[in-house]
């Protein structure tokens, strides 16, 4: 019988292969973000507004306002779930108390930036993709090339600065659904009182879980529009390639958001372990 | 005010153009006549510099293009005016709108002096009734009329038209012709026009240029090309099946 398995070599020249494109994939995302940040402020230094407050307040609404619905809906479900798993895992040894704790740290902390960012990237990084995408295949973004209009400033800028800066306050509206949906278990199933509750959130709450989080938001922001705005302006292969392009940048915005979610709690804890 | 030096490009495994030299003339109207994908439009995005050649040098008056930084280029760019094939509107963006976004992103004029010179430019194309219309509500020679208004107006010294005529019906196709002529002889803009629709290219051209196999073989004024005695320019002309053009890819086609 013949032997089917690849040999090494092959599994190697696989590994590379995989390794080249990734590496390359990450070098052009940067210099794409690099690229961005430069021809707007080139226009700022010139004296003159990158892009139309009119363009940049649309994708705040599409991006943001719209989300609001989804993003607390999902949140507040989670949050119910996660006092009511953990409530009576803690109830055998008696401390139910603890809920109102873990429920607002484990949110503010982690699960809120990245609940958002999946939700944000699977939302409004799908629609840029699949926005700009058409774009470009229809000659549009040549079109504003050829016109000198700098394309990076005029239609990744504004999409940009409203994810990087959305993605904050619909973290805090994830919190917020979160906390309330666990404070109704609390009340209903361990007999524990609002202001009770509220008292225990606050005490177990630092400043630095609210500002861990915020922070991450605004990187996952910032992580989403990139790859969400690169795919788009990167499509090939007419309506095909847009579809494509569309579900990989969904995949590898939500993949990139945990993954570096992750990077971001190794390094933490390693600097600041308690 | 173009010059085109030994422009190398390969797309893949595909020599698109294969040493090409041109010089345009200020206020000339160069048509470079080709088959389809024989690279007539790389030359139009080369010369905008939104395609790089993988060798050679392209001038726009002092400017290498080929060599100048992406800040220069988009200044360089305001000089040009590019029509595409398929018109290349904002789908987004009204008439109105479209014609207005290089005024609104590139200069400094008043909303008023904005709206002026759009209406001006409609006028001159002959669409000033349809500045409210999205580019999805427009027929094809209505698009392309704004998309030649969009393309004036920074007063460019260089035109670039893609395919002006090409779907269009033959008096709307004329109308369009017209327009590229008019402005030519009345604002003394130099225009490249890379087309294969014959009628429009003689009526168009001040001189012609053919390009074949990735090399203009041809280059003359108007008459003296349509008389061409090379094999390919003669049979491109005439539009005859029997000529150097189709040898050999004609047997396949009718063996198949």
């Amino acid at each position: 019988m013949a032997n089917t398995e690849p040999p090494p070599i092959a599994i190697a020249e696989g590994i590379g292969h995989i390794t080249r494109y990734f590496l390359r994939e990450v070098g052009s995302l940067f210099w794409f973000i690099v690229n961005t940040f430069e021809e707007t402020f080139e226009r700022i230094q010139h004296g003159r507004v990158p892009f139309r407050a009119a363009s940049f307040f649309r994708y705040t609404e599409r991006a943001g306002v719209d989300s609001v619905p989804l993003v607390g809906l999902v949140s507040f479900f989670l949050g119910l779930t996660m006092a009511l798993l953990t409530g009576y895992q803690l109830q055998r040894f008696g401390t139910e108390r603890l809920i109102p704790g873990l429920v607002a740290i484990a949110f503010t902390r982690e699960l809120g930036p990245l609940l958002t960012g999946i939700m944000l990237a699977a939302r409004s990084g799908a629609a840029f993709t699949a926005e700009l995408g058409t774009m470009q295949v229809s000659e549009e973004v040549e079109a504003i090339e050829a016109m000198g209009i700098g394309p990076l400033r005029f239609l990744v800028a504004p999409r940009m600065l409203a994810l990087v800066l959305l993605m904050p306050c619909l973290s805090t509206v994830s919190n917020i659904a979160a906390i309330f949906a666990s404070s109704l278990v609390c009340k209903a199933f361990f007999s524990i009182a609002f202001p009770y509750f509220l008292d225990l959130v606050k005490d177990s709450l630092l400043i630095r879980d609210i500002i861990t989080g915020i922070l991450k938001s605004f990187l996952f922001g910032l992580l989403i529009a990139a790859i969400a705005c690169y795919r788009g302006l990167t499509v090939k292969g007419g309506a095909a390639g847009v579809g494509s392009s569309t579900t990989s940048s969904v995949v590898t915005a939500i993949t990139a958001v945990i993954g570096f979610d992750t990077l971001y709690n190794v390094v933490y804890t390693t600097f600041y372990p308690t | 005010m173009v010059e085109l030096r030994d422009v190398h490009m390969r797309f893949e495994e595909k020599k698109v153009l294969d040493g090409v030299s041109l010089k345009v003339k200020p206020q000339e109207r160069l048509v470079i006549m080709g088959q389809s994908g024989s690279g007539k439009s790389t030359i139009l995005r080369m010369i905008l510099g939104t395609l790089r050649p993988d060798s050679g040098s392209i001038f726009f008056k002092q400017f290498e293009i080929t060599r100048l930084s992406r800040r220069k280029l988009q200044r360089v760019r305001q000089h040009i005016g590019m029509v595409y094939q398929y018109s290349a509107l904002l789908s987004s963006r009204n008439v109105r709108d479209n014609v207005a976004l290089p005024l609104e992103e590139l200069t400094d004029k008043s909303q008023s002096e904005i709206d002026e010179t759009v209406d001006e430019k409609l006028e001159l194309v002959g669409m000033e009734d349809s500045k409210d219309l999205l580019p999805e509500e427009l027929s094809g020679g209505m698009r392309k009329r704004v998309a030649l208004a969009r393309a004036l107006v920074l007063e460019p010294e260089l035109l670039l038209l893609d395919e002006p005529s090409a779907g269009l019906d033959p008096v709307i196709a004329s109308v369009i012709d017209e327009l590229i002529i008019s402005l030519s002889e009345k604002s003394k803009v130099t225009s490249i026009t890379a087309t294969h629709e014959m009628d429009s290219a003689f009526r168009i051209a001040t001189r012609m240029a053919m390009l074949y196999q990735g090399k203009i073989i041809e280059e003359a004024e108007s008459e003296k090309f349509k008389h061409s005695k090379n094999p390919v320019v003669a049979q491109f002309v005439s539009g005859s099946t029997e000529g150097p053009i189709l040898e050999g890819s004609l047997d396949a086609i009718t063996k198949k």
